[in-house]
């Protein structure tokens, strides 16, 4: 590998991650300022123009606490039903071979097709009135309890891994609970991971579903709340861009810690793969 | 492991009718594993799907629980309202527009920055999450930022000076559309390029080895190893990808204000919520979905076709 | 050919399943008129209604321990008359929402989710009692109230003194009331550069952002006619061209701009002027503010211009059971006395006939709410019916293109959208 390449390289990369990350760059200085800024100064910290009232009116206003409570829980419900569930729909997609499999990955795939918004008042009446989960954990985690990309990603990843593996482990009497365990997912990890942290985004960051099955504060997620804040706020608060940018940070913030830290697991199945290559 | 009666139970009575040993499949058990999903789907996902499709065939309007209205069956008759509106045209042209921006790009873009930084060793995890983060924040914290950075006086135009389009980039009817490709390509690339990189994981190095020993150099190798190697990851990528595409909602909602300027970034989705949710005609916005459903699983297949091969 | 029988299959299985819950739907009976009990009310978020709420659930419930009211906070974001129409179909929506766009009421009607007050014994007469002839725009085609007309936000011109004086304008009598003098005056600011807008009302797509630019003016213009009169639309005429074309006027010369200000554009002096409610007394404490009604193009006299109501209603919804009870707090809540804790709370107008001479107390204390007051007795609203919204949209796509964005001819343009908005008129 040649110099020029790798520098090359490191240009490129380094670019784009200039061009991915300048916004949220953007977003803490804005989000930090007394008054807005719209030159070009304005793309660097000043000490005179720096406040922390913007967060601290957010504070006031929204139950940050329960806020994040709520997104958790939705959150959480969300992935150990799609972690379970999903492994399980993409392993039988990928490796067995049963009647009506063609079915269920065809219907997988179409719900992937279909916008949210063509099912949203139908699932509202279906959960709310025939099902009575309104302002309940359980009708919130719902529609989304089973994200279908990631089955899409498990059976993928799941269909890659050689089918010798598993014809030779039957042949040793492995159960198929046993191979999936044992064999299957350890060698799919990344599809884990990648499935796990796809799932944490989507509701983490839903606001239409969660909006319309809570009534009460009390039961709203950070992304409805703070939704609601930012186009209420942007009013009345003495700096509304600002306002609405400290909050965008509080609801990214928390994806972003858990991101970071969630990468060493992410390095470690990198070295595992790189000692293999 | 034989075969596992109780998985039959809790399947769809249609599928598990017929009797005989292998009439469920070499692996009945696939059916018990899959269950729990075919359930969900069934009952969050089916059921309304077929109550849309139900509603886009009559003159339907949603009631309180125990209005008695008369819901007659129109036949074409909502589609026929829905597509002789030129703005209804207009939205699926917008996503014309989108998909044919935004999908090769994110592709292109996807996996060359994937196999850059499956190489790199320094910084990887800076990288990495520095990709990422877009994917991460809701839409609705990342447009604020955009909207400031794209607006007349934002920084984007101080920067570009007499370069900078008049009217400004998300108000300009020519240069609308391309911006939301642009801020969805940004956006959704994090996620791109994780499933590039999984799947880098997995073409095997021997591959690469063999074509250097064939005095391959980086640009073949990536042409002719890992391009090849990664192509079910392709697959996966155009179709989420166009699918993303045709359900835009949040971006003209937001970024353009209701798909401004005049229509310029009105997309299906939009119009679907504007006709059913804000009017009050869920009928023919249920007509404009189902043809959009429709027209997507079309290109899907087609892109499963070309880009697919074996499955 | 495999794929297509699977696609087929999953159809099948889906519509099976559709036989299955179709059945399960759980009936609700309705409530009665005089049913009395506990109620669920829901008010406005903004801190000042809050506030005002609170204190007139706590003032009933102290009375009536049988019948308690319980309040929230509307769910409301962009989006709260979503939140009520899903919660008319799925039958859990609270007895009263203190703050429905009457743009939306028309479709709760249809939908079968709203109590029609008229129903009660004393509905009409109350309500004409309270607030007079100006009750009738709130009536339905057959002449029912299913809305309580509640409060009005008259809107008018805030300018800002200070960028008029740096202009070298007369700010305590500023010229600004018929479109050749108007215009006259946002070309001195802008090019004195005070300001890089004159005015900034939100030039985005959304239905109801027609309601700050043209509607007032159309209302003042024509001395106070609704966008659609018996089922035909009033705006293709001289008044709505004259206005229509003020307007473009505004947009070709660059007096406003054709891109939506991040931020409150009046308050960061980035215009000059504003269209506003009397909500902006208490928001814009920080600028030195003068208000005048909205412009005519031969200069109407202030006390004789009509403007856009902008009201929030009262709507009872049928999934109430105790619907007595939700009447007589809706009563009990617009009472002299707590209209009048409701105007010094919010500043907001309670819609009532004697508005200027009841609580001439309050306004001689606050004397920058006195023309909202004056203005108050002067609105016009939306049309009404089920297609409210639609015609709305029909308007604001129209506008957009030929005002906002000049293109093309502004009659032709206005005449076209009438002849859909009567299409969406004649629609049941």
């Amino acid at each position: 590998m040649s110099k020029f390449q790798a520098t090359l390289r490191s240009a490129v990369l380094a670019l784009g991650a200039l061009v991915f990350l300048f916004p949220f760059y953007y977003m803490i200085i804005g989000s930090l300022q007394t008054k807005q800024d719209a030159s070009l100064g304005g793309a660097f910290p000043h000490p005179s123009n720096i406040t922390g009232a913007n967060y601290s009116a957010i504070n006031d206003r929204i139950n940050l606490f329960s806020g994040l409570l709520n997104s958790g829980i939705f959150t959480a419900g969300v992935l150990v039903c799609t972690l379970i569930f999903g492994v399980l729909v993409g392993y039988s997609l990928a490796v067995l071979q049963w009647r009506g499999r063609g079915v269920t990955f065809a219907l997988a795939l179409l719900v992937q097709v279909v916008p949210f918004q063509l099912l949203i008042i139908p699932l509202y009446v279906l959960i709310t009135r025939t099902y009575g989960l309104g302002d309940n954990y359980l009708g919130m985690i719902l529609p989304f309890a089973i994200n279908s990309t990631a089955v899409i990603i498990f059976r993928q990843y799941f269909l890659q891994l050689p089918k010798e593996l598993f014809e030779a482990a039957r042949i040793d009497g492995a159960n198929e609970f046993v191979l999936l365990w044992r064999i299957a997912l350890p060698l799919v990890r990344p599809a884990l991971v990648t499935a796990a942290l796809l799932t944490f985004i989507g509701p983490w960051n839903e606001f239409l579903w969660p909006f319309l099955i809570t009534k009460q504060a009390s039961m709203q997620p950070l992304a409805v709340s703070l939704a609601n804040y930012i186009s209420n706020v942007a009013a009345t608060a003495s700096n509304p861009f600002g306002a609405t940018l400290a909050g965008a940070v509080v609801l990214a913030a928390p994806v972003v810690v858990l991101f970071i830290v969630f990468q060493r697991y992410f390095i470690s199945t990198d070295v595992g793969s790189s000692v293999k290559g | 492991m034989t075969t596992t009666t109780g998985g039959a139970e809790t399947a769809p009575s249609t599928i598990a009718k017929r009797r005989g040993p292998r009439i469920l499949g070499k692996h009945p058990l696939g059916l018990l594993f899959s269950a729990p999903y075919l359930v969900f789907v069934l009952v969050v996902f089916a059921y309304p799907l077929v109550y849309a499709v139900y509603i886009a065939f009559h003159d339907y309007f949603f009631t309180a629980p125990g209005a008695v209205v008369d819901r007659p069956f129109v036949g074409l008759a909502n589609f026929v309202d829905a597509f002789t509106d030129p703005d209804v045209i207009r939205s699926f042209g917008n996503v014309g527009i989108f998909l044919i921006i935004n999908v090769p790009l994110t592709v292109v873009l996807s996996i060359v920055l994937a196999s850059g930084l499956n190489k790199v060793t320094h910084l990887k995890a800076f990288y990495r999450v520095a990709y990422y983060i877009p994917y991460l924040t809701a839409s609705v914290a990342v447009v604020a930022v955009w909207l400031f950075l794209f607006n007349g006086s934002g920084l984007v135009n101080q920067i570009l000076g007499p370069l900078a389009p008049s009217p400004s980039w998300l108000i300009n009817s020519h240069w609308a559309m391309p911006s939301i490709a642009l801020f969805v390509t940004w956006k959704q690339m994090g996620f791109y390029i994780l499933l590039y990189l999984a799947a880098l994981q997995n073409v095997p190095n021997e591959l690469y080895e063999a074509a250097s020993t064939d005095g391959a150099g980086a640009i073949r190798k990536f042409f002719s190893v890992t391009v090849p190697g990664v192509r079910p990851a392709t697959v996966l990528v155009l179709l989420v990808s166009t699918v993303t595409g045709a359900n835009l909602f949040t971006e003209p909602y937001l970024l353009t204000n209701g798909g401004g300027p005049n229509g310029a970034s009105t997309s299906p989705v939009l119009l679907m919520y504007q006709k059913g949710i804000e009017q009050g005609h869920p009928d023919e916005a249920s007509a404009i979905g189902v043809v959009l459903v429709v027209l997507v699983l079309v290109i899907a297949l087609l892109q499963n076709r070309f880009a697919g091969g074996k499955d | 050919m495999q794929r297509r029988t699977k696609f087929i299959g999953a159809a099948v299985v889906a519509a099976a399943m559709i036989g299955l819950t179709a059945c399960s739907g759980g009936g609700s009976s309705s409530g009665s008129l005089t049913a009395k009990g506990p109620i669920k009310i829901w008010y406005s978020n903004n801190e000042q209604e809050v506030a005002w709420g609170k204190a007139t659930v706590a003032a009933w419930n102290k009375d009536h321990p049988d019948e308690k009211v319980t309040g929230q906070e509307i769910p409301a974001g962009k989006t709260s008359e979503e939140v009520i129409g899903a919660s008319i179909t799925a039958g859990n929506s609270p007895c009263l929402v203190y703050n429905t766009a009457p743009s939306a009421v028309g479709q709760w009607v249809k939908q079968g989710g709203m109590v029609d007050l008229s129903k009660f014994s004393d509905g009409a007469k109350y309500i004409e009692a309270r607030s007079g002839s100006q009750a009738d725009q709130y009536k339905d085609a057959d002449g029912e109230y299913y809305q309580f007309p509640w409060k009005s936000n008259p809107v008018m011109i805030f300018y800002n003194k200070d960028l008029f004086k740096k202009a070298g304008l007369d700010a305590d009598n500023p010229k600004l009331s018929t479109y050749a003098d108007f215009t006259a005056t946002a070309k001195t600011l802008v090019d004195k550069g005070v300001a890089p807008n004159a005015i900034l009302p939100a030039p985005t797509s959304e239905f109801f952002q027609m309601s700050f630019d043209f509607y007032p003016l159309y209302a003042a213009e024509s001395g106070g006619t609704q966008l659609v009169k018996d089922g035909k639309s009033t705006f293709n005429d001289q008044a709505g061209y004259d206005a229509a074309n003020f307007w473009r006027t505004l947009y070709a010369d660059k007096l406003a701009g054709q891109e939506k200000y991040q931020g409150d554009a009046f308050a960061d002096g980035k215009a000059a002027m504003a269209i506003v409610g009397p909500w902006a007394v208490s928001v814009y404490k920080d600028v030195n503010w003068g208000s005048v009604p909205v412009p005519t193009k031969n200069g109407t006299a202030a006390d004789k211009t009509y403007t856009f109501s902008d009201a929030k209603n009262v709507g009872m919804f049928t999934a109430c059971q105790n619907q007595g009870t939700a009447w007589d707090f809706l009563k009990f809540s617009t009472s002299t006395g707590n209209d009048q804790k409701f105007l010094e709370t919010t500043g907001q107008m309670p819609m009532r006939t004697d508005l200027a001479t009841t609580y001439a107390d309050y306004f001689s204390k606050n004397p920058s709410y006195k023309l909202f007051g004056d203005q108050a007795s002067r609105t016009v609203e939306v049309p009404s019916g089920p297609n409210t919204v639609a015609e709305m949209q029909a308007f604001r796509d129209a506008w957009s293109d030929s005002v906002i964005f000049g293109k093309g001819d502004v009659k032709t343009s206005l005449d076209d959208a009438a002849t859909k908005i009567d299409q969406l008129a004649a629609e049941k």
